[in-house]
């Protein structure tokens, strides 16, 4: 959570001569990180960001605490003026003012106090530039009080009009679902259950407690009499209810932090003194206190050793003792073992040897720390690591012109297969799913840059999550790409291509498929397995796929050695015509199997139903001459005009 | 002529003739061949000059020094005009060629910004033993949060704005969720290697409820995270100087401040030094200072988690936004950060 403390009000509780700027660093190196300090009229605001685990420092009381601790420690003197209060009244379990019922376990510690004959009125000038400096808008005097105990020491502090509360009587305890309440903002809310509430002797719902007060019970201009209200709640049910019902106030955000319940004697003698003094009103004589189980301090043990080599530095017993005092915790030695018995404050942060570990080190100054790489034995890297394999496909693809992009992996419902991963909470429903193949996204993305009219090839590595029962789901690594204004030869010759350089050997089979044209889509297989697919899609797209695991089973890093020929190849080129609708692919393959010195045979050209292929004719042991080539092309020729029908063109 | 004596003044004559003769023809000669023949039937063993010189031996004995002299200076000045000739041929005869005419390029592709970073970033990190490693993006709950010492209802998980999957709850492991962070990754490192050491480099995609101009709902982290017997603070300032150093250049430092998260103990926050004022300040940086993300030592909690002895190992880790890192070392402002994850081509050939 962000803050802002003023340096005016700071300073009534730090006695310090270094100057804000300075007082900013500090508390950045060693404490809490001061984000900047502006300069406001005569004052400094210092805007601060507060852990979840510090709450006792979102205050300015809190900052002065820590800035008195840690400026010490850069050579600056500083001490801290403790806030003390003027308020002589008594703790006590009973009171004759209220009659009161609560569940400890929802508010380990209940106060309050009745002051009455109150005078509304606006708060002197001083406290309402301070609230208005830190951001709270000024109201009157009891509105005033309770935002400023709030801002300078962290307890949030509630005030109820006396007089509402029937029979004055109150019952603390957890709501049921369904119950409704109206908080003074306006709002009726119904309860989801299990939120704290106070009931009063009409059984009336007066106070979400914790988050807001109710509308029945709330202080107006004609109150003259207030019940000053300090507690801490069950940081659960506080964070529950103020996120069914979105109603994320100031108070719930620190109540749900786990309030220090030590604090609540501070804030309500601090609450009594101000209302005595800018509101005339005339505080009873006790002050109700229900704390059925006062802190005990904690105390956490740890060794010299431990704390060595926690920082990797050798540290006196001494200079620990000191560090931790100036944190406000006691410290025991006994012999080489400590023992630090933990202040109220710091109760819900420090429980084991590493929290006081913490508290050392930054004491000491991370920035005093030596800085060495570890030494120590080299892991054995991950077996099989898919790293390198997917940076070459990468490569291969980037270096054929392919363009590489990451899109989301979220996409709308009907880009998915039934049954895919359906998010709780999408930011829209254009990203509700977990998609399940990247073909729509690439789809997308190619149709967003189709208006220049440009041939481009884009891709993509990335995930596909296909929901598996009771498991999560299985996340394919899949490559996958789109050529937009490209030839299906050129485009088909870049997978033919990468496929190459990965020795991967597969097969091409016909097969429609889903979003694809009729007849214009291939599934590739590498030993019946299909490990991907290329074809035409229904928008004149050029679409493939791989699955990279098995894409990456059937792939070899280095290409196997094939010694070179000692003789000379034939090479020639042979023109064919090819009856309508006769598949080249084939024609290839057949070719290839016809005769085992035909070593190589491609197709250089087509025009309408003339093929061009170039034959080479190749043995081993020997120099084919005309004679053995003419053997060899006979039988080829024949094998075509026998399958499909071809005929030599002259 | 005849063999006897002759004139020496019609020889001379002669002589002198026949050189303005092959002067003027070597002038007008338009090839090399030409001049070649030109020297064939002057110079050449019957050339016409060749063929005087013969006769100089007919001569009367007194002249012949003074006609040698002459003869000499005629075949000199031939030799010289068909060389001059030979080399300003030579000039004009080269091909007209234009070497400032742009090539063809080759189709030109692009590798992401995204992946340039990922290389980069496990480059520097392999170099000192780091394993690169890759987890689950749609993660249980009990890995995303309740492992690394953050359980349910937390107010610390509202730091991350998280995504779930809506599908009923694993009894031990929680909800489905989309990885918030690569800290997901760090448990399943522990159960994978058992026994450390540990140096493990988790690069993955995380997911965010937010998209601003400045975040983005998808976007990717590099975790570091060490773990070994007599591991501490040093050795994570230790790593990150080396990282700041070898990544963003050798002058650059970086520096530790609190933090807190659950699953670390001490918690930082890491700034590096700024590459543009180099520490000094100014109005890229906080006073010399730029944030790179958050740190911290090993909670004892996480260890015993990933099945850890925390009396016998320690450990830290760290884990950082690519896109930021990058883009701070690159120095790009990309003003709008999910414009990285556009598809236009605009934007994606230009890196």
């Amino acid at each position: 959570m962000d803050i802002i403390i003023s340096n005016n009000w700071l300073k009534d509780y730090l006695k310090t001569t270094a100057s804000p700027k300075k007082i900013a660093q500090c508390l950045s190196l060693s404490g809490p990180s001061v984000e900047k300090v502006e300069k406001k009229s005569n004052d400094y605001l210092y805007h601060i960001e507060i852990t979840t685990n510090r709450v006792d420092t979102a205050n300015v009381y809190g900052v002065a605490r820590e800035a008195a601790a840690i400026l010490p420690r850069f050579n600056l003197q500083a001490k801290l003026l403790p806030l003390r209060t003027k308020s002589k009244q008594s703790f006590s379990r009973k009171v004759n003012y209220l009659n009161v019922k609560v569940d400890s376990k929802l508010c380990p510690r209940f106060t309050a106090i009745l002051i009455k004959n109150v005078k509304i009125k606006p708060s002197p000038d001083h406290i309402q530039k301070r609230l208005t400096a830190v951001g709270v808008r000024p109201i009157n005097n009891i509105v005033d009080i309770s935002n400023y105990i709030m801002h300078e020491i962290g307890q949030p502090v509630h005030t109820f009009d006396y007089d509402k509360i029937h029979g004055s009587k109150m019952i603390l305890r957890a709501s049921k679902k369904d119950e409704k309440l109206t908080t003074l903002d306006g709002k009726t809310h119904k309860l989801p259950g299990g939120d704290i509430v106070i009931e009063d002797g009409d059984g009336r719902l007066i106070d979400l407690a914790g988050i807001m007060g109710g509308q029945n019970s709330a202080v107006d201009s004609k109150t003259k009499n207030v019940l000053l209200f300090v507690q801490t709640y069950n940081p659960i049910n506080i964070r529950k209810t103020y996120m069914s019902l979105a109603q994320r106030t100031e108070a719930a955000v620190l109540f749900e932090k786990d309030l220090d319940t030590e604090l609540v004697s501070l804030g309500i003698k601090r609450g009594i003194d101000l209302f005595t003094e800018l509101a005339d009103g005339m505080p009873e004589n006790k002050i109700l206190d229900i704390y059925p189980k006062p802190y005990k301090a904690n105390k956490v043990a740890t060794t010299l050793a431990f704390i060595e080599k926690g920082l990797g530095i050798k540290l006196s017993k001494s200079e620990i003792t000191k560090y931790l005092n100036l944190l406000g915790f006691e410290a025991s030695w006994k012999g080489n073992n400590l023992e630090a018995l933990v202040p109220s404050f710091r109760a819900r942060d420090i429980f084991i040897a590493e929290d006081l570990l913490e508290e050392i080190a930054r004491l000491y100054g991370y920035h005093n720390l030596p800085s060495t790489l570890m030494t120590g034995a080299i892991p054995d890297s991950l077996p099989d690591a898919p790293f390198h394999f997917e940076d070459n496909i990468k490569n291969l693809l980037s270096g054929w012109g392919g363009i590489e992009t990451y899109t989301l992996s979220m996409v709308p419902e009907s880009s998915v297969k039934k049954g895919a991963l359906k998010l709780k909470n999408p930011l829209g429903k254009g990203s509700s799913f977990m998609r399940t193949s990247l073909l729509p996204s690439l789809v997308k993305a190619a149709k967003a840059n189709t208006g220049g009219g440009g041939a481009f090839h884009l891709f993509e590595i990335a995930n596909v999550y296909l929901p598996r029962k009771n498991m999560l789901p299985d996340e394919k690594m899949m490559l996958a790409g789109i050529f937009a204004n490209t030839s299906y030869r050129k485009a088909k010759g870049v997978i033919e291509a990468l496929l190459g350089k990965l020795n991967a050997k597969v097969r091409f089979v016909a097969e429609d498929g889903k979003g694809f044209s009729a007849s214009k889509r291939n599934i590739i297989k590498s030993n019946n397995i299909k490990i991907g697919q290329l074809g035409i899609l229904e928008e004149d797209l050029i679409y493939y796929d791989f699955d990279t695991s098995l894409l990456n089973n059937i792939s070899q890093n280095i290409a196997s050695y094939t010694p070179i020929p000692k003789y000379p190849a034939q090479i020639e080129d042979m023109t064919l015509i090819l009856p309508p609708k006769t598949r080249v692919g084939d024609i290839v393959i057949s070719i290839k199997s016809s005769h085992k010195n035909l070593a190589k045979a491609e197709l250089v050209s087509v025009y309408k139903n003339t093929h061009t292929f170039r034959f080479w004719y190749q043995h081993p042991d020997k120099t084919l001459n005309n004679k053995d080539v003419e053997i060899i092309r006979k039988k080829v020729v024949s094998n075509l005009k026998e399958k499909f029908g071809a005929r030599i063109k002259n | 002529m005849q063999e006897e004596t002759i004139n020496t003044n019609k020889f001379t004559s002669v002589l002198l003739d026949v050189k303005n003769e092959v002067l003027a023809q070597i002038v007008d000669a338009s090839s090399i061949t030409e001049l070649e023949e030109l020297r064939i039937a002057y110079l050449g063993r019957n050339g016409k000059v060749t063929n005087l010189i013969k006769n100089i031996k007919n001569l009367p004995k007194n002249e012949k020094k003074r006609v040698g002299s002459l003869i000499n200076e005629v075949k000199n000045t031939i030799l010289n005009a068909l060389a001059t000739q030979k080399n300003s041929f030579k000039e004009s005869a080269r091909d007209w060629f234009d070497a400032s005419i742009p090539g063809e390029k080759p189709i030109v592709g692009r590798l992401h910004l995204v992946t340039q970073a990922i290389r980069e970033i496990s480059n520097t990190f392999e170099k000192i033993g780091f394993t690169r490693v890759r987890y689950p993006e749609v993660e249980w709950d009990w890995y995303a949060f309740e492992s690394l010492n953050i359980p349910k209802n937390h107010p610390a998980r509202d730091d991350w704005e998280t995504f779930f999957i809506d599908t009923p709850p694993h009894a031990r492991y929680g909800l489905m969720a989309l990885t918030p962070h690569t800290s997901s990754g760090q448990v399943r490192e522990m159960m994978r290697v058992k026994e450390p050491p540990i140096r493990m480099l988790n690069i993955a995609k995380n997911y965010r409820r937010q998209s601003d101009i400045s975040h983005v709902p998808m976007f990717h982290q590099f975790e570091g995270l060490v773990i070994d017997e007599g591991i501490s603070i040093i050795h994570l300032k230790g790593t990150l100087d080396y990282f700041a150093r070898n990544f963003f250049g050798k002058d650059r430092k970086t520096r530790l401040r609190p933090h807190h998260f659950q699953f670390t103990e001490p918690s930082f926050e890491v700034d590096i030094s700024c590459g543009v004022c180099n520490g000094k300040g100014c109005r890229l940086c906080k006073e010399g200072w730029l944030e790179l993300g958050g740190a911290g030592m090993v909670h004892p909690t996480v260890l015993k988690n990933g099945k850890i002895n925390p009396n016998k190992y320690s450990g830290f880790a760290f884990g950082w936004g690519v896109e930021r890192t990058f883009m701070m070392k690159a120095g790009l402002e990309i003003g709008d950060i999910r414009l990285l994850y556009s598809t236009g081509l605009k934007f994606l050939r230009q890196f």
